[in-house]
């Protein structure tokens, strides 16, 4: 008969009961040990109240940010830096960099996170759709999706952009105006198709799933079951995919405005200061270098929160 | 690139009944350096760079309407019966002789015009033949061919028959003869004084039949560009014109990246004026470099010559600021006026009051500003740029000068400020639509405009677009833009007719490519067929005024022109002018000659030099 080895663990007294932890439970321990997705959601957080308290910064310092200060160019027109004033220097246009930072964080954030928003719904509902129910909702779906991914983005971003542009009415029956709104549309046009993909494969292999069947044997509704069943076990990827998709919005605006094409001009765009700076980037260092700063900061703290994030949902992910 | 595009398409110049002679020219401000920098030689190549061409038409001769490109023509490519000197301010605005013989001279009804062409003058390869009256006969009948689209044909409908070719009622155009192979005769509905200044542009210079006769397309015949000049296009000589299947593109000219002049073996310096093309260099390269900043970098280091393009406000700063840069600054009067156009026929513009506060409310000071400075132009208080006024405009003109409490006056008197404060309270004020460019310096005073109009109530919503785009929605009369900015206007030629015919006058106004943004002249007919609405106290003509001043002469005629300025400036008030432009221009180490151009508004490419030593 054999005996229990000296160095087996001890018999298990039952005086502590095994703790059960819920899923977030689960995520947050996981979360919390990783430093750099804290630290991109510290940064998050800092741009996010940036973006609400940029009408402080200009009753601060007293400048609008789109108010112009002549003081602040010299004889040629060039923009003055740093002062005691003007904390960041003034723009091409003499306005205070630093109130139109604070702003920008608006538009950037709005942009990003409206557009990602708008992107993700659209994705997640016709990924689930054409994953559940297959078939030629399936077909259909895919090629429409396949259509949009071949599509020259850029081009067709900045054909779109223009052709909306040119008059007070704007695009569909004066539906779509020059604005926020047009360039939200455009991005949210163009990033559906990768999330809808993502969420139909996924879907493709949870409908398979013995708690998919035991649903439809209860004679759950088709709805139901990919409400209810589909959606919370796919909320793992689409958070993750929707915190990387985030950035890419953020920078696509940027891309527009770099362009030309983006936020109107009356609106603080860190893209926008990018391209205003390229001219006279030499003389004007601090006018190209905090928006830069800032666009870059934003777009890595979102992609480490990401990064973050799939590896707390995802325990197969390892490091 | 410089904003040199003339943009009228397709209209009529209702006022050309002019009986002015030549050197109606201004005596242009100049405050440029010409470059030269003592002993010119003769040799080496002229290094150019630019962000693009621009072309307006592909640079087919017949309907390029950019100013770079007919500097290109006029000084290199194109000989003309008449053409000019080459040379900046007053100088380089008289007409002389160049194909012709001597100056011609108008019978005395003001109809008929007999030129005595030089004989000898032959044509580049691979034409290689001598130019006769026919190749200009030819040459007005691609203007007269819609499928080329001439884009300023309207100049030459004085001529006789002209419109009757156009239509397709006739074969040839009845107003144009040819008695022998040298003598061409013009016979014309109307005096036309300003005639010499119209067949001295580049679409009336002769073009060989059986190479330009191959191309039916707008723009074709630009890449086989038959050289008169003292260059060519690099190519030229390579060219099979024995049949127009052989005809290939030239490799000197490949839209996208490169142009390339070379030497005409067929010029003869002795039938041209050593005076108007000295014809220094042996070759000239302009480059495509989409990065401005690098072809100023690389003139700066000799690598390039120079640029027609407009160096950044950086660039002109650091020359203008640096003892060994500053002689190769160039500043010369540009001929141009930069403004902001409002529609007349559009809420709350369609009221002079509101027009006349808008102009007070502009910071037209801080916009030069933006633009540069003093070194990018003068504040323009009025319509035409002085230089074409030969000087007697009244220095002391402003009417407009800048007072928010003047506009505010201004807009109490405005039936869209019901309370009398000063400030626009209607609706109509809000979110006018205001179109502009999407470069600098535009959107360097978008800012300063929006925030100008603010104090009067007027609500402006910047569309900032690319160039192009900017130009065809102002243009496209359907849009009915209310107000923008990001329009210019230089001379066709040095007289103020090129002003207020194509940009106020009613002829003007047609449906797509419409220069008179303004409506200025508007009826309500016009704006039912337009689909436009019309504004129940109509819109001001000045169609009346223009006529009256064509046919007058001297100084009647510059008097006239300047008592129509300050008329549409305080009873019209169609504009904000806020800049009359220079050229500014830099040059490398390498130019040891540097010459403006006052006719295309360029750099005289006929005269510059350069020292390959100092060439890097």
């Amino acid at each position: 008969m054999s005996t229990l080895a000296p160095d087996a663990p001890p018999v298990i007294s039952g005086d502590a009961p095994i703790q059960g932890r819920s899923p977030w439970q689960l995520f947050w321990a996981r979360f919390k040990q990783d430093r750099l997705a804290f630290f991109g959601l510290g940064i998050i957080v800092f741009m996010v109240v940036l973006a609400f308290i940029a009408p402080l910064f200009a009753s601060l310092t007293g400048h609008g940010p789109n108010e112009t200060f002549t003081s602040m160019k010299d004889s040629f027109g060039l923009p003055k830096g740093p002062n005691g004033s003007f904390f960041l220097g003034a723009d091409d246009a003499g306005r205070d960099v630093l109130v139109r930072l604070a702003y920008g964080a608006r538009v950037s954030l709005i942009v990003g996170i409206v557009a990602s928003g708008i992107a993700l719904t659209i994705g997640v509902v016709v990924g689930v759709l054409a994953g559940y129910l297959g078939g030629w909702v399936d077909t259909l779906i895919s090629r429409v999706g396949d259509v949009f991914l071949a599509l020259p983005l850029v081009i067709f971003a900045i054909g779109i952009v223009a052709a909306c542009s040119t008059s007070e009415q704007g695009c569909l029956g004066g539906h779509l105006k020059p604005g926020l709104t047009l360039v939200i549309v455009i991005i949210a046009l163009f990033s559906w198709p990768t999330p809808a993909r993502l969420v139909r494969g996924a879907t493709l292999s949870l409908r398979e799933k013995e708690f998919i069947e035991a649903a439809r044997a209860l004679g759950a509704k088709e709805r139901t079951i990919m409400v209810r069943e589909l959606l919370p076990n796919l909320m793992a990827p689409i958070v993750v995919y929707g915190s990387l998709l985030i950035p890419s919005s953020v920078l696509f605006e940027s891309y527009l405005s770099f362009l030309g094409l983006g936020v109107p001009g009356d609106t603080p765009s860190w893209g926008k200061m990018l391209a205003e700076s390229v001219g006279i980037f030499r003389v004007a260092w601090w006018f190209w270098l905090f928006p830069g700063i800032f666009l870059m900061l934003t777009v890595l703290a979102f992609n480490l929160l990401g990064d973050g994030l799939r590896d707390a949902l995802d325990p197969r992910t390892g490091r | 690139m410089k904003s040199r595009k003339r943009w009228i398409i397709g209209a009529a110049l209702a006022s050309a009944a002019a009986l002015v002679v030549a050197g109606c020219g201004g005596d242009s401000k100049s405050s440029g350096d010409t470059g030269s920098s003592g002993t010119v030689t003769k040799g080496g190549t002229l290094r150019l760079a630019t962000t693009d061409f621009g072309f307006t038409n592909a640079f087919d001769p017949t309907g390029e309407y950019l100013g770079l490109a007919w500097g290109y023509y006029d000084n290199l490519l194109t000989r003309g019966l008449v053409g000019y000197k080459h040379r900046p301010d007053a100088d380089g605005n008289l007409i002389v002789p160049d194909l012709a013989e001597a100056l011609p001279e108008p019978s005395a009804d003001g109809l008929t015009w007999t030129v005595k062409m030089k004989k000898g003058v032959k044509f580049a390869p691979p034409v290689n033949r001598e130019i006769t009256t026919k190749d200009i006969v030819f040459a007005f009948e691609r203007i007269g061919t819609k499928s080329l689209a001439a884009q300023y044909g309207f100049y030459f409908d004085p001529i006789e028959g002209m419109q009757a070719f156009r239509d397709g009622k006739a074969k040839t155009i009845s107003g144009i003869t040819t008695p022998d192979d040298s003598t061409i005769v013009f016979k014309l509905t109307e005096p036309t004084g300003d005639f010499l200044y119209r067949l001295a542009m580049p679409a009336a210079s002769p073009m060989p039949k059986e190479v330009a006769g191959c191309f039916t397309k707008a723009g074709e015949y630009g890449r086989n560009l038959v050289s008169s000049g003292p260059y060519m296009i690099a190519g030229s000589d390579k060219i099979d014109a024995s049949s127009c299947a052989k005809i290939k593109p030239l490799t000197g000219f490949d839209p996208a990246k490169n142009m390339t002049f070379v030497r005409n073996p067929n010029y003869d310096p002795a039938t041209d004026n050593a005076e108007d093309r000295s014809a220094n260099v042996d070759k000239i390269t302009i480059d495509i470099n989409t990065n401005l900043q690098d072809i100023f970098d690389k003139v700066e280091r000799g690598e390039l010559d120079g640029s027609p393009d407009t160096p950044p406000s950086e660039v002109i700063a650091k020359y203008a600021q640096d003892d060994t840069l500053k002689k190769n600054l160039h500043v010369f009067s540009g001929d141009r006026t930069w403004y902001i156009t409002m529609n007349l026929s559009r809420a709350p513009f369609d009221d002079i009051h509101v027009r006349k506060a808008v102009n007070f409310a502009i910071d037209k000071a801080s916009i030069q500003q933006a633009w540069g400075g003093e070194t990018s132009g003068a504040v323009a208080k009025h319509i035409v740029p002085d230089a074409l006024y030969n000087g007697k405009f009244p220095t002391d003109y402003d009417p407009y000068p800048f007072d928010v409490e003047k506009a505010k006056a201004e807009m109490k008197q405005s039936k869209y400020d019901t309370n009398q404060d000063g400030v626009c309270d209607a609706a109509v004020c809000k979110n006018l639509f205001h179109i502009s460019r999407n470069q600098p310096p535009w959107t360097k005073y978008n800012p300063i405009i929006a925030e100008n109009l603010k104090a009067i109530g007027v609500d402006v919503k910047t569309q900032e677009l690319p160039t192009g785009t900017a130009y065809t929605t102002i243009q496209t009369v359907e849009k009915n833009v209310p107000i923008a900015s990001n329009a210019g206007w230089g001379k066709d030629f040095a007289d103020a007719s090129t002003f207020f015919g194509p940009l106020f006058g009613s002829a003007t106004i047609i449906p797509t490519g419409n220069s008179n943004y303004s409506l200025v002249g508007l009826t309500a007919a016009k704006a039912k067929e337009l689909k436009i609405g019309f504004p129940a106290g109509g819109v001001p003509s000045i169609d009346a005024d223009t006529k009256a001043c064509g046919p007058l002469l001297d100084q009647a005629r510059l008097d006239c022109w300047i008592a129509l300025d300050k008329k549409v400036m305080e009873e019209v008030v169609p504009w904000v002018p806020y800049l009359s432009a220079n050229s500014v221009e830099v040059s490398g180490p390498g130019m040891s000659q540097y010459v403006f151009d006052q006719n295309s508004g360029e750099m005289a490419f006929a005269h510059i030099a350069v020292d390959p030593s100092k060439q890097k």
